[in-house]
Order: structure tokens, then C-alpha cells, then sequence
């Protein structure tokens, strides 16, 4: 193992499947066809609801398990069918499995002394890698001493300390309070672009993926269904579920009714919308779905626009407030800043709306839309 | 636990008279631990340390000087030693192997019942197989071998007998240790470049040590408190101190001599007890909740070793059910070894000459089990959910006749309740009793462990409606831990069907029990009858386990504890 930083390399995930036996539903993919492409120093994340497959893709990149299908590269080594104590990886557990009966020195120190290296040079890296995570002097505590973000700091620093060649977190944050969990994601985030390695994180929580990644891969029922930089995954969802998944969405069923290069006109809503969007082999007369974000919809306190609703019920968030309103039959998510306390609508009010023309994604309706709305 | 502590008198004698039905309670359960646990214990060292009023020493000089006594105190204390350490030892690998091995769910099963079969026989039914297979006539010995003068009887032949009835214990402890090892710790170790066994020897033994000593601890107390396995097999050259006890009272009529024997006793059975209540159980790394870790595990053992432990595993397996099997057959031919002529005649034996123990012991354990039941949910209810004073006393007082060795109990019982106006010798109630108070504290124990699980809110919810302690308990916390009465009242039943070594004390002309029979028969060689009984009680066991397992599956409730615990006692 190489004592230099900076040994950045890159992961290969080609094809990758698991099947697991179910009782009720028999054989099912926890993993199917998993394809990913981690560029050397890059932080990605797979992110997806519970059972999507982001774990157990995680736990094979790490070789706790062993793929059915598909194969894993290390720059170029396959590693496949090599077991974990032989890829040189750091992983965080979500419940950060310190090891109960040793301190945390020696928890740091157990890659290290596995490696054989010398006590003086155990010692320094020791030293050195609790000074980096905040954690000067705690070496002869125990792990039932300290608090959720202390136990989270020795787990990132037993995993940073054998200088990994890839770093893997496994929710590492969802022990935390709310709090706690934003500055630790910052924390490391930073510590990953200083130490520029190679890292693959996994969470549910599309912030934290937005907060931390250079890049995301959603997954979905084993799959990779986008995968993206944050904006992408935002603006440009490829599917109603990433933009559901993605922060929050109304989605509006409506009809082409005319197109020309990215200009889609659709009749929605009770009136005709003019959207701006890749033309993903619409055609007149094809029923759609228009992604609307509630932060892209202005509220004009009038009644005059095209697009007319009215106030149903609001939350006032302190720097936020959202509403609900009523719009030919639907009933959508609209956002407005707090612009003092005298900009507040009252429930009932009639309103306008006014949506630009590049907010919206127009997405063709699937069949199982269809079969669902019928 | 502890806000008992430092509490003032005052308040708690308040909170009792508010409460006449705990206050009655309690009072109702020191009136009995005083007269059958407190008592009878005084009685004991009364009888050892009072000679006509006076105080005399000579009891226990007698012990102490007696070389052949001294012997038999460094004799047990060595067996118990070597029993901790292989019944440990056999009780790890078999619980590392179900663990660890990934094994087939019907092979756990297997596994399961070969290692319950031991914890729920009769005392003698290990002893009877070791002269059926290695006595001067054995099967082993003499068919197969051609050895001629050999000596079953002595150290070797007591270890293995007992390593094989008691490494059930270990495995019990262990097993749900090893399953609660948070399995991403071990995947850490890995993913930081530790070799299997380097993992194995870093982290999962580590971790695993409080249970080691635990388990230890506990098979050196049974094996110190074992009184069949060497009445039966240690022979003369190898006293050890029950047997010496038991030798002293029936067959010298020695009570002095017996109490001072059995107080030597007491000594290490009580520190051992100690050691495990207060150090070792302290120690754990690992919270046991019954509940497995959760994650899917990786592949911990490497296939070789894999093969290799389930060959070992297999190999102890297989020699238990052969010794089973071996009983089986005894009972259903002439004479094993001589004649192996098909025959029903020893049946016949125990369900004529033999009816009158069968229907004592069932008649006996048929009182015992609902009452042995009532009380550990009881005490167990008092001491986890009420403040009183006194309450860590009561609990600690509940536990002594369960942690000594029952030959203690035994000779205790004896004296205490010879004469009147508290002579109960001879009855049916002594016997019972001497189950209630001895095999009890499980149902405390799972009362408690139960109840800690149960959250406080649900007792006040319903005293907020304005239900007094006593509705409370019968309406809301009753039914919740019903699971711990069936606990309870099993293993009192299972014991009442097998114990022998406090109440072969106790028996008389009235009321005899079938394990006292089987010891009989063993002595006047009729090892025929002797095999019948044995198989009736572990038939009669099992049916009583698959009663109550079944029972406890319809009342299971959160926390409810897997049928194996019934036998973890």
C-alpha cells in the first residue's frame, strides 16, 4: 500500500446484478444491471427510496457480497471476486461499527496495524487523522463515551487512515440530529475534495445527495434510472419518479397540441401552456406530463392572468410560505418568498399564476400513467 | 433498577400503605422466602455449628480434617474446572457453527434438538449410555473393541458424561451472543484489510469473551452441584463432595457430617455465583436482544473451515443421539449386552411396580408447575414495577436456592422441616415446595427481563383512568407478561420431572419421584427399567415443551422469549 496521497483512481461498475430469494415474492433483483462510471477523485451518490438497490450495489463495490452477474473494476482491475480485506477500500456503516472493545486509538489504528506497519508510524497517522476529524485527544476513550457526531468522526477517520483507494458511505448520517447532519455532510465533503479520493456515498435524503455529490445516480426498484450533476437531476428529470424523488413536484397531465423544435405547446390546465422543452419524440396529439416545480410558478396578485386559482390553505415556513391553490380542477404547490408580513394572501383569494416557459419538463405519458389514470 | 436506592423508608412505607395489595403482597413473599429459602439455610449451619445449645466447631473440623473429605473438595473443584472449560468449549463450536455457518434451516433444527435432548433428560440417562457403550460389558468396550477389565468408573468417564449433558448451557449463552454481533463490525474489520481469521481473533473473540467466562461460570456451577453423573460414575477412587454429602447422611445417618459437607460446598458455588451475578454480566460488549443483527452477514467463515466445524459439530451430535438411541434400545430388550431379545417387560415393570412414582412425580410436579409459575411472576412483577423497601434483598433472596447446588437445598430442606411444628417430611408439600423456591427464579428472571421491555406509560395510562395496582396488574400487565408464567411454570414442570439432587433428600415411603427410581434400579442393576424410565421421561419432557411452545406462540407478545430459554436455567 502506498503511503502518498493522491493515488485517485476510478470505478467501473458494468452490468452488475443480484437476485435474492423473497418468501412472498419469490426471486427478486436487488440489484439489476447496475451500470456506473465513478471518475477518479469524484464524489458520487447513489440515491433512492428504501430497497432500491443502492446498498447492496454499494456492498458489492465493497465486496461484502458477490455479484450474479456483471463485473467491478478498480482502475481497470477487475475486483470482482476479490474479498474486501483485499480492495483497500474505507467504509462507513450507517451505525458506524466501532469495535466496542477497543479505544478509539486502537480503532484507528486496526487497518494499520493489519498492514504491519511499525507503532512510531501508527502512532503519527493516528495522531495526524484525529487531528484532521476534530478529534484531538479523545485516543484512550471507548465508543460507548461518546456522542452520535463523535462515533461518526472515528468511523471516517478508522476508514481515511489506511488511505483507501475508494471511500464508500453507507448512510452515514441518518443517526444524526438534523443539525448534526448538515455539518457533518459539509465536513465531509470537505475532507473528500482535500483528500481527493474516489468516493461513493449512499443515502435516501435527495438534499444531502444534492449537499455533497459532484454527481448522483437515482435508482429505482435495482436499477439506475438518471444519473446526473444535482441541476440535471432538478431541471431535467428523465421520469416522473426522479422528479418526485428530486425535491417536490406537481405534475399536470395536458396534450401536445403543436411543436417546433423545443417549443411544445400543450394544452393543460384549462388553458394553453407554452413550454420549452427536448422534444423526446413528442408528437402532436400525445398526451403528457408537465413537471412543474412549486418554486417555479409565480403568484401575481391579480386575477387576470391566464392561469387563474385560488388560495386553498398555506404553511407559513418563516422565510417561505407555501400555498396550495386550486387551478381548473387541480391542485397545485406554489412557493412565494417572505417579503414582509404584509405579503401574506388570505385563503380564498383568487390569484394568478404565471409559469415560465423553461421551468416546465414535459415528459410523454407512459403506459402505466395511462393505466393508472384510467 | 436502582431508585429503590437512597430512597427514603419513609416514603416507600407511604406508598405501601397507599397500596394495601402490594404491601400484602410483599408481605406474603417474605413470610414465605424467610420460611423456605432463609430458614432452612440457618438450619443448615445451625445444625453444623450447634451441638445441644452449644457452639462447636467439630462439624466442620470432622470436614476439614478428614483427608478423604479434602479430597473430594479438590476433586470437585477440578471436575467443575475441566467441565467449564471443554463444555465451553463444545458449546462455542456449536454455537459458532449455527451462527456463523449459514446452515440450512432443517440442519439448525437438527442441531437444535440434539443439543436439547441432554438439558431435558432425566440426571442418569448420559451416566446409563457410558456403561451401556464403555463398562466391562460395553457395547464399545467389550463387543466391538474385545477389551476385557475395563474400569468405566473414574475422572475421564464423569468429564465426558458431564461435558456432554452441560455444554447445552454454554451453547445457549453463547449462540445469542454470537447472533448479536453487529455483523458490520466484523465487515469492517474485513474491509480494513483483516484476514478471516485475523477477524476472527481480533474482533468476533473479543467480543465474544464476557460470554466465554459467563458461560464457564455456569457450567462450573453445575457441574459442582452435579450429584448423579458421579454417584454413578466417579467410583470410589474419585470422591466428590454431593456424593460424599449424599453418602454421609444415607448412608452413615450422618446429618452433622452431611450439613458440614455440603457448607464446604457452598463455599466456591457461592463465589462462582457472585462472579457470574456481579462481575461477569457486567462486562458485555454486546446487548443481547434476542433479535439477530439484521444486515445480511458476509461470508465469515472460509468453506474449509466451514466443513471442518460442521464435521466436528456432527461428531458430537452423533455420539448424543447414539447414546439416546442406545437407551431406547435398552429399554425394549432382554438385558443390553447379554440378551437382545425383543421385549416389553421392562414397560411393564414401571407401569406396575413403578405407577406409584410415575403418578407421585406427575401429582407433585402438577402442583408445583402453576404455583412455581404464579410465584416468579409475582416476584418478578414486585421487584421490576413497585418500590419497596427491600426490594434488591427480596431479589437476591429469590435467586439462593436456585444458585446453590441442590444437595445443599436438600440437606437444608431435611433438617429444617424435621421436626415440629414445621414437619413436613415425608409430604408431598416439602417436595413442592423445594421445586417452587429452587426452579422459580426463572420465571423471576424472565418476569423481569420482560418487563423491562414493557413501557411504564401503560400501567399509568390505565392508573390515570383510575384503576387501583391490583386491577392494573390483573387487567393491563398480566396478560402482557403471560408469556414469562409459561416460561416459568415449564421449567418448573421440566425440572420437577428430572431433578433429583435436592429432593432425593426429600422422597419417602408416601411420595417417591421417578428419578429416585431410576437411581434405585441403576443401583440394583436393573439397568432395564432403569432405561424405560428415562425414555418415559423424555417423552413425557418433550410433550410438555411442544405444549407450552405452542401455548407461548398464542400469547407471544413483544419480547416474548424463544422455547429453548425454558431450559436455559
Amino acid at each position: 500500500m502506498s503511503e502518498v496521497s493522491g493515488e485517485t483512481i476510478g470505478v467501473h461498475v458494468d452490468g452488475v446484478s443480484k437476485r435474492y430469494a423473497h418468501r412472498v415474492k419469490g426471486e427478486i433483483y436487488a440489484a439489476r444491471d447496475v451500470r456506473l462510471d465513478v471518475r477518479p477523485g469524484e464524489f458520487l451518490t447513489l440515491l433512492g427510496p428504501s430497497g432500491c438497490g443502492k446498498t447492496t450495489t454499494l456492498r458489492m463495490i465493497a465486496g461484502f457480497e458477490t455479484p450474479d452477474a456483471g463485473c467491478i473494476r478498480f482502475d481497470g482491475e477487475d475486483v470482482t471476486s476479490l474479498p474486501a480485506n483485499q480492495r483497500n477500500i474505507g467504509f462507513v456503516f450507517q451505525n458506524y461499527a466501532l469495535f466496542p472493545h477497543l479505544s478509539v486509538y486502537e480503532n484507528v489504528a486496526y487497518g494499520l496495524r493489519v498492514r504491519g506497519h511499525n507503532d512510531d508510524l501508527i502512532g503519527k497517522s493516528v495522531g495526524d487523522v484525529l487531528a484532521l476529524v476534530g478529534l484531538a485527544g479523545y485516543e484512550q476513550q471507548f465508543s460507548g463515551q461518546l456522542s452520535g457526531g463523535e462515533q461518526q468522526r472515528v468511523a471516517l477517520a478508522r476508514a481515511i487512515v489506511i488511505r483507501p483507494r475508494v471511500l464508500l458511505f453507507d448512510e452515514p448520517l441518518s443517526n444524526l440530529d438534523a443539525k448534526l447532519r448538515v455539518q457533518m455532510r459539509q465536513e465531509i465533503r470537505d475532507l473528500q475534495r482535500r483528500l481527493a479520493i474516489t468516493t461513493i456515498y449512499v443515502t435516501h435524503d435527495q438534499e444531502e445527495a444534492m449537499a455533497v455529490s459532484d454527481r448522483i445516480a437515482v435508482m429505482n426498484q435495482g436499477s439506475v434510472v438518471q444519473e446526473g450533476t444535482a441541476e440535471d437531476l432538478y431541471h431535467r428529470p428523465a421520469s416522473q419518479f426522479v422528479a418526485q424523488f428530486v425535491g417536490r413536484v406537481n405534475l399536470v397531465t395536458g396534450r401536445v397540441m403543436e411543436i417546433s423544435g423545443e417549443a411544445v405547446k400543450i394544452a393543460a390546465l384549462g388553458t394553453m401552456l407554452n413550454a420549452r422543452s427536448p422534444s423526446r419524440g413528442l408528437a402532436a396529439g400525445d398526451a403528457v406530463q408537465i413537471i412543474l416545480r412549486p418554486e417555479a410558478v409565480e403568484v401575481v396578485r391579480d386575477d387576470a392572468g391566464p392561469l387563474r386559482a385560488t388560495i386553498v390553505s398555506r404553511s407559513f415556513l418563516g422565510e417561505k410560505i407555501e400555498y396550495w391553490v386550486r387551478c381548473a380542477g387541480e391542485t397545485l404547490q406554489v412557493v412565494r418568498y417572505n417579503a414582509g408580513p404584509g405579503e401574506i394572501i388570505p385563503d380564498g383569494a383568487t390569484i394568478s399564476l404565471r409559469c415560465a416557459e423553461d421551468a416546465m419538463t414535459v415528459l410523454p405519458e407512459t403506459s402505466l400513467e395511462r393505466a393508472q389514470r384510467a | 433498577m436502582t431508585s429503590a436506592i437512597g430512597r427514603p423508608w419513609a416514603s416507600a412505607v407511604v406508598r405501601m400503605r397507599n397500596d394495601p395489595a402490594v404491601a400484602l403482597a410483599v408481605f406474603m413473599l417474605w413470610a414465605l422466602l424467610a420460611l423456605f429459602v432463609l430458614y432452612p439455610l440457618a438450619a443448615l449451619v445451625a445444625r453444623m455449628m450447634v451441638d445441644h445449645g452449644a457452639f462447636t466447631t467439630a462439624g466442620i473440623a470432622a470436614v476439614l480434617t478428614d483427608r478423604h473429605q479434602i479430597r473430594a473438595f479438590w476433586n470437585s473443584l477440578l471436575l467443575a474446572f475441566l467441565v467449564g472449560i471443554a463444555g465451553t468449549a463444545v458449546g462455542f463450536l456449536f454455537a459458532f457453527t449455527a451462527a456463523r455457518g449459514r446452515l440450512p434451516r432443517a440442519l439448525l433444527t437438527a442441531v437444535d434438538a440434539a443439543v436439547l435432548l441432554p438439558l431435558v433428560s432425566p440426571p442418569f440417562t448420559t451416566a446409563i449410555a457410558m456403561i451401556f457403550s464403555f463398562g466391562p460389558r460395553g457395547l464399545i468396550t467389550y463387543d466391538l473393541l474385545g477389551l476385557k477389565g475395563v474400569t468405566v468408573y473414574g475422572l475421564t468417564s464423569t468429564l465426558f458424561s458431564e461435558v456432554l449433558t452441560y455444554f447445552p448451557i454454554a451453547y445457549l449463552t453463547l449462540r445469542p451472543l454470537l447472533a448479536a454481533i453487529d455483523s458490520n463490525v466484523e465487515g469492517m474489520a474485513l474491509s480494513l484489510g483483516a484476514s478471516r481469521w485475523r477477524v476472527f481473533r481480533t474482533v468476533t473473540l473479543p467480543l465474544t469473551i464476557p460470554g466465554l467466562a459467563n458461560a464457564f461460570l455456569l457450567l462450573f456451577a453445575a457441574s459442582l452441584a452435579d450429584f448423579a453423573t458421579p454417584l454413578i460414575l466417579a467410583g470410589n477412587n474419585f470422591p466428590v463432595l454431593p456424593t460424599q454429602a449424599y453418602l454421609q447422611i444415607t448412608g452413615l445417618f450422618d446429618l452433622r457430617g452431611g450439613a458440614a459437607l455440603s457448607f464446604v460446598l457452598l463455599l466456591p458455588a457461592l463465589a462462582v455465583f457472585l462472579l457470574q451475578r456481579y462481575w461477569v454480566s457486567r462486562r458485555y460488549y454486546v446487548t443481547i436482544t434476542g433479535k439477530g443483527a439484521g444486515q445480511t452477514p458476509f461470508d465469515s467463515i472460509a468453506p474449509a473451515v466451514r466443513s471442518v466445524l460442521l464435521l466436528a459439530c456432527a461428531l458430537v451430535a452423533s455420539v448424543i443421539v447414539y447414546f439416546y438411541a442406545l437407551l431406547l434400545y435398552a429399554s425394549v430388550v432382554v438385558a443390553l449386552g447379554a440378551n437382545h431379545a425383543f421385549t416389553l417387560q421392562h414397560y411393564r415393570v414401571i407401569f406396575t411396580d413403578g405407577l406409584k412414582a410415575i403418578r407421585d412425580t406427575l401429582i407433585i410436579a402438577g402442583f408445583a408447575m402453576p404455583l412455581g409459575g404464579l410465584y416468579g411472576i409475582l416476584l418478578g412483577y414486585l421487584i421490576t414495577k413497585k418500590t419497596f423497601a427491600g426490594r434488591r434483598t427480596m431479589e437476591l433472596v429469590s435467586m439462593i436456592n436456585y444458585a446453590l447446588p441442590g444437595t445443599i437445598v436438600g440437606i437444608a430442606y431435611l433438617i429444617a422441616f424435621n421436626d415440629p411444628p414445621l414437619e413436613l417430611t415425608g409430604t408431598a408439600l416439602i417436595i413442592i415446595a423445594c421445586y417452587i423456591f429452587r426452579y422459580g427464579p426463572t420465571g423471576i428472571r424472565a418476569t423481569v427481563a420482560l418487563l423491562q421491555q414493557i413501557d411504564k406509560s401503560l400501567e399509568e395510562a390505565s392508573q390515570g383512568l383510575g384503576a387501583g395496582s391490583g386491577t392494573t396488574f390483573r387487567r393491563v400487565t398480566l396478560p402482557l407478561i403471560l408469556p414469562a408464567f409459561f416460561a416459568g411454570l415449564g421449567v418448573v414442570f421440566i425440572r420437577s420431572m428430572t431433578a433429583i439432587s435436592a429432593t432425593i433428600f426429600l422422597v419417602s415411603i408416601s411420595w417417591t419421584l421417578i428419578t429416585v427410581k431410576i437411581l434405585e434400579n441403576i443401583t440394583e442393576l436393573s439397568l432395564g427399567p432403569a432405561a424405560a424410565f428415562s425414555v418415559l421421561v423424555v417423552v413425557i419432557v418433550f410433550a410438555a415443551i411442544a405444549v407450552i411452545g405452542r401455548v407461548m406462540r398464542f400469547f407471544r407478545a413483544p419480547g416474548a422469549m424463544p422455547t429453548t430459554s425454558l431450559l436455559g436455567g
